[in-house]
């Protein structure tokens, strides 16, 4: 690896832009003469690599001749789309620059402020996300998103704005160590944050457009089942039965308390209870609430039984072992 | 790596957070030990992101002294994985774990090490005469070890002393996450372990803050819930599944039967047992699925554990 290091590096260039795109064959020149605009200002070496996530219109024919056009570009067709978490993955296996820049085409940020983030991230911190500010997306948009971030905020540690923005600026050792797939992409941040690296913040203009203003019920609903995640991300992932344990003992006790009123109720012949249904209720959040417990406990033993690949810490240096 | 590490006796693990006044003296006093034990060893220091120069100290160790090894965490991941950490990077035979806060005294190395040699996989420290404040820490740490004690059923007076020996095959074996280090007996016994304790010596704090405080109860509690339910079932989890979907079938049956002699004997009204009818398919349901439990967790084992009790053979057969 090493010596694959030395010789190599000189090649490759500094900054590897990871632009994901999905049927957006009439920004794609915008995107990408701005962009390289900006890169070439900057002054280090760039690569630019688009990830058609599976469009169906002509992105993908834009893209390639763009690409035949400038050496700095590559274009990544996927098959079908896959999600925004894979398409940065496949990005990230594609290019080879130190310093990653990458941005979703769907948020229209202003590449012109992109500087601004590599300027940040160059004053010690590992990773700086985006904060689209001032916005010029929906209104609607920006409400749930406000909301999602308001609560995000108040759960995991990091105090970011926008954490789901779509623009950020990393090291490729942060990005390698972090697991994309699902729905991850939108907390790249926080999963950061959690391998110990510095997170920070840095406002980024919005485009006015047109396209894809907005977003469907669905992806609403997506960031409230999101949030879900953040928690677990944020506190429990090795530990699925502190989460559960939790939730399931308040359904037990709340359950039993319910009981054990209506056992004293019946044994001191108050009345009969067959048609009350309190009984019901008791005996269903007792129940739920053993099923909590109980998945809480399948999860540790998952885990447990696959203890050998975890690792729960990220190391940044060490003396003494000269072999490694 | 490895042949360096061939013939190493013994690797000291240290987890450092903030312990810059205190990381001088502790190595000094180790290497007054080693150096009187004739043995080889390293002193495997692991900074669990400290935001104070205990880092540079470190540093400074290891230029003076190449048995001294150093890992810096990127950021504070805590206790079991600094750990877990240095135990990976372990080369020695035996690996023995002690706080860097100088509580615990080197002077008990060897005695460890000889309870060890008298065929011990696992040899931990009690601290006697624990030099603590006597409510904040001793009382709940006397509390927590009995039921930590009743529940693992490994019978230690300080399960909580971080001074303790291993043997090397047996800590290799044992992943540590979560807060899972306070159990480290106890997830030995499950790899099949013989545990023995020493009385140790124990020091009030000199400098530096101690980083205990008592709002973790409920973790660990569910972690012993955890730990009780993996060491009783990890290999049958059906048997405690099932006896619960048992217990919940014959529940749901009784107030069937209960239903049928109101119904036929007391001509009660259908409309008035309504209710107890729901509760009663509600119950028989619930112990349906809880068998269902049962049969995915044996799945889980199964697919799961296979290499590690393999493994657990082959060790007591190189034995």
């Amino acid at each position: 690896m090493k010596s694959q290091h030395t010789t190599e590096s000189v090649k490759f260039p500094k900054i590897s832009a990871i632009v994901t795109l999905l049927n957006l064959e009439d920004s794609v020149e915008q995107i990408y003469s701005s962009l390289s605009q900006t890169l070439e200002a900057y002054g280090e070496d760039f690569e630019i690599v688009f990830i058609d996530d599976g469009s169906v219109d002509g992105t993908f024919t834009k893209l390639s001749q763009i690409a035949d056009k400038d050496a700095r570009t590559k274009v990544i067709k996927m098959r079908s789309t896959f999600g925004e978490a894979s398409a940065v993955d496949a990005g990230l296996k594609a290019t080879r620059g130190d310093i990653i820049i990458y941005f979703t085409g769907r948020v229209r940020i202003d590449p012109k402020d992109i500087p601004a983030l590599l300027q940040k991230l160059k004053a010690g911190n590992d990773l700086v996300i985006g904060w689209r500010s001032p916005r010029r997306d929906s209104r609607l948009n920006q409400v749930v998103s406000k909301l999602f971030n308001y609560i995000v905020r108040n759960i995991s540690k990091l105090k970011l704005h926008d954490v789901n923005s779509g623009i950020l600026v990393t090291k490729r050792s942060v990005l390698e160590r972090i697991p994309l797939y699902g729905n991850l992409n939108n907390f790249i941040p926080l999963l950061a944050s959690r391998q110990g690296y510095n997170v920070a913040e840095e406002k980024i203009g919005q485009l006015a457009g047109t396209f894809r203003q907005s977003r469907y019920v669905k992806e609403y609903l997506q960031r409230f089942l999101d949030i879900i995640t953040v928690i677990f991300l944020s506190n429990y992932s090795k530990k699925p039965l502190h989460f559960l344990g939790f939730v399931g003992a308040i359904f037990v006790i709340v359950g039993l308390g319910i009981n054990i009123y209506l056992f004293i109720y019946r044994i001191f012949q108050f009345g009969g209870i067959a048609g009350r249904p309190l009984l019901l209720l008791g005996v269903l959040l007792l129940m739920i609430g053993i099923q909590m417990i109980s998945i809480g406990l399948i999860g540790e033993m998952i885990i447990f039984t696959h203890a050998g690949e975890i690792k729960e810490y990220n190391i940044e240096k060490i003396i003494g072992y000269s072999g490694e | 790596m490895k042949q360096r590490g061939a013939n190493l006796h013994c690797s000291i693990v240290i987890p450092v957070y903030n312990e810059e006044e205190n990381v001088e003296i502790l190595y000094k006093s180790i290497k007054d030990v080693m150096d009187r034990l004739d043995n080889t060893y390293e002193i495997i220091f692991v900074d669990d992101g400290s935001t104070d120069n205990t880092f540079t100290a470190l540093k400074g160790l290891h230029e003076t002294d190449r048995n001294v090894k150093v890992i810096k965490f990127r950021g504070n991941f805590g206790q079991s994985a600094a750990m877990a950490a240095g135990f990976e990077a372990a080369q020695g035979k035996v690996v023995i774990s002690m706080d860097g806060d100088l509580q615990n005294d080197p002077q008990d190395i060897p005695n460890l090490l000889q309870k060890l040699d008298e065929g011990y996989d696992v040899v931990s420290g009690w601290r006697k005469n624990r030099k603590d404040k006597f409510l904040v820490r001793k009382i709940p740490s006397k509390i927590a070890n009995k039921l930590i004690c009743s529940i693992t059923k490994v019978k230690l007076h300080d399960t909580g002393c971080s001074l303790k020996a291993y043997r090397a095959e047996i800590i290799k074996r044992i992943t540590l996450y979560g807060e899972l280090h306070r159990f480290i007996p106890a997830l030995a016994k499950i790899e099949g372990a013989k545990i023995a304790e020493i009385v140790v010596n124990h020091h009030p704090r000199k400098f530096g803050k101690s980083k205990y405080n008592l709002t973790r109860t409920f973790k660990v509690i569910m972690d012993l819930t955890t730990l009780n339910f993996l060491m009783k079932y990890l290999h049958k989890p059906l048997q405690f599944f099932g006896a619960i979907g048992i217990l919940l079938n014959v529940l749901g049956i009784v107030t069937l039967f209960w239903i049928a002699c109101r119904l036929l004997i007391y001509k009660f009204p259908v409309i008035q047992l309504n209710i107890l009818i729901t509760v009663a398919f509600l119950l028989l349901a619930g112990g349906v699925q809880f068998f269902f439990f049962g049969l995915v967790t044996d799945l889980i084992v199964e697919t799961g554990t296979r290499k590690r009790l393999y493994l657990l053979e082959n060790y007591r057969s190189v034995e």
